[in-house]
């Protein structure tokens, strides 16, 4: 099919009354569910899969689309006003937005999450667009070898951060690793460290570790003062303000940050398995390194907000790459979108783009369009939920901790699921108030099973140690994380000095 | 969370409650490191595959190692914050727990929902995790109060409904019913 006649074919599937409607619906169930703590965007595409059964096939995945972009701006949510990351891909959302939203500007913080996560996405669409498939070939050339250097990479970036100590920081991501060994070997099946306990067997699920370190600990700080308590007191004092066009200028006048950030999300997400949970991260990393002003980073800046939210979105995009021109999926949320193509008895690969040209290109459109309807509805819908500051705590804390409860439930239907997420939330809490950073744990726990993997893999591939040195790609990632420590360390070192 | 500008050492800020802190930080590390070295141990016994060079316990073993050596590390890092002479004391440890008694309790309670929540349902232990909490902190009466007995009631049997009618998810209903 010639690509005009493709084209013009998925436009008039898409723009239909009922094709537009469920992605609008899509939209705010991805905005919402992101934006609940212990919700995820997987969670809410998993519910929408039988949804779209009945629907023809560009209008199904259409409809799924609009969660998942959906989903990657909702995060933002509740990460700039709880400090909690509705997604593991907003942890380095809550570096900046959290700190501006508490210094009485929550509208400006999620006005400028919405304005970068809307470019994020854009670009990552236009990318999807002109550089699938060499991006995708390029994607799979990683070995177990770059995949393990870019997981070490990624836990050395995110450990020299956040928190006040680099040691501090190591130690965390090393223990996130640890706990990811527990449960069943992802290799052999072995059960390591479970003592036998049931609650151990399956091992400890990352999405409750992410809910109980970031989000019970997050809210059992919010109540430690009786005062504040007593007098009724909101998350978030004072008038709060949403002018999302002023904030417009404020990012638009950022366009290095935006691209770069872009770029770096549309990049990892294309290499499957890496996706949001990290770009996020290295995007906000970069965003810091190229900074005059590094040393604002994490005192609620607007670089900082503009680089993970940017990073985070470009990621939908990144990830479709290998889907669509490979047939491999990226991330658990591209596994489902997969899994809806092949339910309609569409081959997803290659063949997509000869066989089905006009539903290859109006996933493309979708993005596009996902991404338009993102951005009106919420702007139309943040003054709604910037209410959530004027809650007052007493009402609020105990609301997320039973949505969080939900959450972790919902996850397997396992009770046990909620003895961890205490025990983890009570750690959390007192390693937290040690002034331990908590973001480095989680995404060890999140990389670790793709580090063991690969390692593993890399090893009965070959024994020859030496290939993560001498292999170009794993070789430039192993020297990325040795100078991310390092450069830490140096301007730690310098910062003393002049102290 | 903030991700302020790191440190190289890590040190612990000297000044009041760092005494105390350096102390937490140094039984902590103290107590890890002993932990992780019986662990280490332990997945020294976990099999080894003859189809790859690095068995089960391997990978555990390498991250394991590398967390001692962090652990004594920080540990070392708070024993000589301990001597510094500028290293003052702060509150007291029973006094820093009775500050965040508040943030103890609702864990308390979070904690005891959990447990009760197999035998009463989901509905009835979100209904009074909820209204308990809420009572706890500070919705004692008048209008707090009506408005925490109706956010109780919401999100308890409002949620219960919304997972087991339109998301087909059924949370627990309760053994004792």
């Amino acid at each position: 099919m010639p690509m005009t006649t493709a084209l013009l074919s998925s436009l008039d599937q898409l723009f239909t009354l009922a094709t537009l409607l469920s992605m609008m619906i899509g939209v705010v169930a991805g905005v919402i569910a992101a934006a609940i703590p212990g919700f995820t965007v997987t969670m809410a595409i998993v519910l929408t899969l039988p949804v779209t059964f009945t629907m023809p096939p560009l209008q199904g995945v259409a409809t799924m689309l609009a969660v998942y972009v959906g989903g990657c701006s909702g995060g933002l949510i509740s990460a700039a006003l709880l400090g909690i990351p509705g997604t593991p891909s907003s942890v380095a959302t809550t570096f900046d937005a959290y700190p501006m939203a508490r210094r009485g500007e929550p509208g400006r913080a999620l006005a400028l999450g919405i304005w970068a996560s809307f470019f994020g996405a854009l670009i990552s669409a236009l990318v999807l667009i002109v550089a699938a498939p060499p991006l995708a070939m390029i994607a799979v050339k990683l070995g177990p070898w770059e995949y393990f250097s870019l997981i070490l990479f990624a836990v050395t970036v995110v450990a020299s951060l956040v928190g006040k100590s680099v040691l501090k920081g190591l130690m965390m991501s090393l223990l996130g690793l640890f706990i990811a060994t527990i449960g069943q070997d992802p290799m052999m099946g072995v059960p390591r460290f479970t003592f036998g306990l049931d609650l151990l067997a399956s091992g400890l699920p990352f999405l409750v570790v992410l809910i109980g370190i970031f989000a019970v600990s997050q809210l059992a700080g919010e109540v430690e003062n009786p005062a504040e308590l007593q007098q009724n007191k909101a998350l978030i004092q004072g008038r709060i303000r949403f002018e999302p066009f002023k904030v417009l200028r404020e990012v638009l006048s950022r366009p290095g940050n935006l691209l770069r950030s872009s770029l770096v999300g549309v990049v990892i997400g294309a290499v499957p398995g890496a996706g949001g949970s990290i770009a996020n991260l290295i995007a906000y990393d970069q965003a810091k390194r190229a900074s005059k002003t590094p040393e604002r980073f994490g005192t609620g800046i607007a670089d900082g907000v503009v680089a993970s939210e940017s990073g985070n979105s470009a990621t939908s995009g990144g990830g479709l790459i290998p889907m669509i021109a490979l047939g491999i999926p990226g991330s658990a949320v591209d596994a489902v979108l997969m899994a809806a193509l092949m339910v309609q008895g569409i081959s997803v690969g290659p063949r997509l783009i000869m066989d089905n040209a006009d539903l290859a290109y109006g996933i493309f459109l979708a993005m596009f369009l996902a991404s338009a309807m993102v951005l009106v509805f919420c702007l139309l819908s943040m003054r709604w939920f910037l209410r959530i500051t004027e809650i007052p705590k007493s009402i609020i804390v105990p609301v997320v901790l039973i949505c969080c409860a939900v959450g972790a439930l919902a996850l397997n239907n396992r009770v046990t699921d909620l003895y961890l997420l205490i025990g983890i939330g009570l750690m959390g809490y007192l390693l937290a108030k040690l002034d331990y950073p908590l973001a480095p744990l989680v995404l060890g726990v999140i990389l670790g099973p793709i580090a063991e993997t690969n390692l593993r893999r890399a090893l009965m591939a070959n024994e020859d140690w030496t290939l993560f040195l001498t292999r170009p790609i794993s070789l430039a990632l192993l020297v990325l994380a040795v100078l991310s420590v390092a450069f830490t360390v140096r301007r730690a070192l310098r910062q003393r000095g002049t102290e | 969370m903030t991700a302020p500008t790191p440190t190289a050492s890590g040190e612990t800020p000297v000044g009041e409650g760092a005494r105390g802190q350096a102390l937490a930080n140094a039984i902590l590390n103290a107590t890890l490191a002993a932990l992780f070295v019986a662990l280490f141990v332990q997945a020294d016994s976990l099999p080894s595959s003859m189809w790859e060079p690095l068995g089960s316990g391997s990978f555990p073993r390498l991250v394991l190692a590398a967390l001692v050596v962090f652990n004594l590390s920080i540990l070392t890092q708070s024993l000589l914050t301990l001597r510094r002479p500028d290293c003052k004391a702060g509150a007291g440890a029973a006094a820093w727990f009775v500050q965040r008694r508040l943030a103890f309790a609702t864990l308390a309670a979070f904690a005891l929902y959990a447990l009760s929540m197999p035998w009463l349902g989901f509905p009835l232990a979100s209904l009074l995790f909820l209204a308990g909490v809420q009572w706890t902190l500070g919705a004692r009466r008048g209008r707090r109060l009506a408005i925490a007995l109706i956010v109780a009631a919401v999100f308890s049997l409002g949620l219960y409904w919304l997972f087991g009618e339109v998301f087909r998810i059924s949370l627990p209903a309760g053994r004792l019913w």
